[in-house]
């Protein structure tokens, strides 16, 4: 028989420490058993051999293989320094506090395992235990940094540390979506989420280890050009321009956006992906907005109408640089409140995380667009047909707007209000499951990773979704409303990887989309079910 | 007088041990909210869902509601019975709730004794022998201790067989969790055997705190160790005193800050407010690192680098 690994374990010298075997994942019901037997397979060596790619069969960030034993030794003495700052208040006064009360309390009683999506569905591979990760640290801290550490790790755990180690537990920070329903569930309140976000932060602020999606083509180019989708001003605007013909050509209504304008009641900040990806969100929101008499403005300054801050799940300081420049152009604008569109994590980055950090006039009021949302809706201002919402609509609850703000009502009343055959999912509000995309998933697609999201984290979502519709009838178009945009990312992710719109006429899209649609106003509908309008005149 | 002086050491131990982890959380840097819903000093309404204040429209404009009611509703059963295990993790919680609310029981029942000595020594009016109050306070003794030696007996009995058996909880365990676990159940055990061997009242328990109260002088003359058991009770209640502050097992009390300063600290930064001038002070610090986009040197303050664009890009 077998050792089951544990945390000393991720030292050990084995070309690879987890592989799923095919029929170990959670299992899906009909019509999807086929992918019960899907697995995934391990990368093809010429695509690994530069990399460090021994912690399971998926790679996320690509770490370059040390040249020499030197390198590595370096390398290793350069992650202990970076460990070393974390617990100190001059480079880690952001999290200091939580740190250590997560690091030195954890009995180790796996109630948290329970609680984890990715642990479930992976068929409870060891590596992906919330604890696994967290346990990693704790022996390395304890006995590397801690005096008489090597002596008092025979008795508190041991671990030896190797470059090995060190690479895997780099990867091993992102298999878990910092979705926090480990945390939730915690008696004590550890948090073992925190630690594994506070491990990225090590690698990303002190040896610039990050995954290219989220730290390149992310935060850099964020700050950079404007946008991580890498539109400049001029892109953005010419983009809504084209959201506003298109919106009139597509609804009958006729819509201005304003931009740049000086002492607007809000800031309307949108992740800048939805004007690519899903316009139609960005020009349902202009919709309603304009509809409700609101006065409002979009920002068309570099960074200001792009509201992600990919700096939340990775690294406090381009956290800190893109939070402070949102907050700049909002006070230069001089608008009375920014509202955050459908972006969960903008959602928390700017509202809740960054709420100590900005000061000043820079601390401009920030309120979630559910809050404004339900005003206007249930407000009385605006009429509303919801029969033509009659199609069964489920919602998922981003984590960032719900378990790590509070925000789980206004959502649902307006909802009851709209869309007569809303159902809720199981469990659902702060105890919902990830969609999966958390924390820089949904945007990651190097190498493999897509398809471990698929099958892994964003399964029990998947699950979920199929649970809210069951006894509908497959042929029945279902619309999963997902007011977030990573969260509407992964789902198209799993709606095609399953090919859940063929088998089960699965649909997805925001919520402005469903209150729009169901605005008396309209002369067409917004929504479609592929080339099928969601209601007829 | 060794064993008083053990206690002592150990009671000295835990004070000094428990006042640092105290101090140390007072006084770390205010840190970025991190809270998770429900945040039970919410007003009752708003927890049993898990929503805040930030549902409300122009949410700053208005008087947060907070429920003290609500958390210590909360907090009771939570800490007393541990509702979180009972409801996440069942199979730990028959073993996990007899050895916790044994340890309250043995808490409880060292207060007691402590009164009782206090009363005994300085002479409380109606305090006498045979009196109501001095009987009342026997018989809540011997109960509190009875129930808590032996849940407390079951309990660690039960966790260490769970540590041994359950393969999630021995793949984590250490040297140190089952040498945590063998040390309470020694006391436990010793305990139990100490009341059961004759000593159904805890008369030795009661004498040897009047010596306690007295630097080991009590006007009853009283022995430590005049039984095997009674020795092991006391060397290890003291041991273990000194001992759960140094450990992971100080979330016995570390748990409040753990809930209050971090899992519930929704309080919002306010302009000219309290938060507001401890975050200018954490601003004001220099972060050294190391990678090239952070562009730290060790001069430049957290306020500086926040508001530059980084010029590398590793």
């Amino acid at each position: 028989m077998t050792r089951p690994l544990n945390p000393a374990g991720i030292a050990d010298a084995s070309e690879c420490l987890c592989h799923i075997e095919t029929g170990e994942l959670a299992e899906l019901p009909p019509p999807y058993e086929d992918f019960n037997r899907v697995t995934l397979p391990p990368l093809k060596p010429e695509r690994a051999k530069n990399i460090e790619a021994s912690l399971d069969d998926t790679v996320a960030i690509g770490i370059p293989k040390p040249a020499s034993k030197e390198e590595e030794e370096a390398l290793v003495r350069r992650f202990l320094a970076g460990l070393q700052k974390l617990f100190e208040k001059e480079n880690n006064w952001t999290f200091l506090q939580p740190l250590l009360l997560s690091m030195e309390h954890c009995a180790r009683c796996q109630t948290c395992s329970n609680a984890c999506p990715v642990y479930e569905m992976s068929g409870h591979k060891e590596i992906y235990r919330p604890n696994f990760r967290a346990e990693v640290l704790r022996r390395i801290w304890r006995k590397y940094l801690k005096p008489g550490g090597k002596l008092a790790a025979k008795l508190s755990g041991d671990i030896d540390l190797n470059w090995t180690a060190i690479a895997r537990l780099a990867e091993l920070a992102y298999r878990c979506t910092l979705c926090r329903r480990c945390a939730a569930v915690c008696p004590i309140g550890v948090d073992n989420g925190l630690i594994n976000h506070e491990i990225r932060k090590l690698f990303s602020q002190e040896m610039g280890i990050a995954p290219k999606e989220i730290h390149d083509k992310g935060t850099v180019q964020h700050l950079r050009v404007g946008s991580t989708t890498g539109m400049n001003p001029l892109a953005a605007k010419d983009s809504m321009e084209f959201i506003q013909e298109e919106m009139e050509e597509i609804t009958g209504y006729k819509v201005e956006v304003p931009w740049d304008v000086e002492g607007a009641d809000i800031l309307l900040l949108h992740n800048a992906g939805e004007m690519l990806a899903w316009p139609e969100n960005v020009g349902a929101f202009a919709i309603i907005f304009q509809a409700a008499g609101i006065s409002w403005t979009l920002s068309s300054e570099a960074a200001g109408y792009d509201a992600v801050n990919y700096g939340l799940w990775y690294d406090d300081v381009q956290f800190s640089r893109v939070a402070v420049k949102h907050a700049d152009i909002a006070r230069r604008l001089k608008v009375k409140k920014i509202v955050l569109g459908e972006c969960g994590h903008a959602h928390k980055a700017l509202t809740v995380i960054a709420d100590r950090l900005l000061t000043g006039d820079l601390n401009i009021p920030r309120e979630s667009g559910m809050v404004t949302l339900e005003k206007i809706v249930l407000g009385g201002k605006l009429k509303f047909d919801p029969r033509r919402n009659d199609f069964p609509v489920t919602l998922h609850d981003p984590c960032n707007v719900v378990r790590a703000m509070g925000i789980v009502e206004p959502q649902r009343r307006i909802l009851r209000k709209i869309a007569p055959r809303f159902r809720e999912m199981t469990p659902h509000g702060v105890m919902n499951y990830c969609c999966g995309g958390g924390s820089g998933f949904a945007i990651m697609s190097g190498y493999n990773f897509s398809e471990w999201r698929n099958l892994v984290s964003s399964r029990k979502k998947f699950l979920q979704i199929l649970e809210a519709f069951k006894g509908e009838p497959p042929e029945a178009p279902k619309y999963v409303c997902a007011p977030c945009s990573n969260c509407k990312g992964a789902i198209r992710d799993i709606i095609g990887y399953y090919h859940a719109e063929e088998r089960s006429r699965l649909y997805y899209g925001g919520l402005v989309e469903l209150i729009v649609n169901a605005m008396a106003d309209m002369k067409k509908p917004l929504i479609r079910f592929g080339d099928e309008p969601s209601w007829t005149a | 007088m060794g064993f008083y002086l053990l206690s002592y050491l150990c009671i000295a131990a835990f004070v000094i041990a428990t006042g640092y982890r105290i101090y140390r959380q007072m006084t770390l840097p205010v840190h970025v909210r991190w809270e998770i819903y429900p945040v039970q000093t919410e007003t009752a309404a708003k927890a049993a869902y898990g929503g805040s204040y930030l549902e409300e429209i122009d949410w700053w404009e208005k008087k947060r509601g907070r429920s003290l009611l609500n958390e210590v509703r909360y907090m009771v059963p939570e800490i007393l019975f541990i509702r979180g295990l009972w409801k996440e993790n069942r199979g730990l919680w028959w073993v996990s709730f007899p050895f916790h609310f044994g340890l309250y029981l043995m808490i409880a029942t060292f207060v007691l004794l402590v009164i009782h000595a206090a009363f005994t020594l300085w002479g409380a009016a109606g305090f006498g022998e045979g009196s109501s109050p001095r009987i009342l306070l026997d018989g809540l003794i011997a109960l509190m201790g009875w129930i808590g030696l032996i849940l407390g007996t079951i309990g660690s009995l039960g966790l260490l067989h769970r540590r041994l058996t359950d393969p999630e909880l021995r793949n984590y365990a250490t040297p140190a969790d089952y040498f945590n676990l063998i040390l309470i159940l020694l006391f436990f055990l010793s305990a139990l055997v100490a009341c059961l061997s004759g000593d159904p009242l805890l008369g030795g328990a009661k004498a040897y705190t009047l010596g306690l109260l007295t630097g080991g002088n009590p006007p009853v003359p009283y022995l430590p160790g005049q039984s095997a058991p009674g020795i092991l009770a006391i060397v290890s209640a003291s041991l273990l005193a000194a001992y759960i502050p140094l450990t992971h097992m100080s979330h016995m009390f570390m748990k409040y800050f753990l809930y209050h300063d971090v899992k519930w600290d929704d309080a919002p930064n306010r302009r000219g407010g309290r938060i507001e001038a401890a975050v200018r002070k954490n601003l004001a610090l220099r972060p050294t690192w190391g990678a090239k986009h952070v562009e730290a040197d060790g001069q430049k303050t957290w306020g500086d680098i926040a508001s530059s664009a980084p010029k590398e890009v590793k």
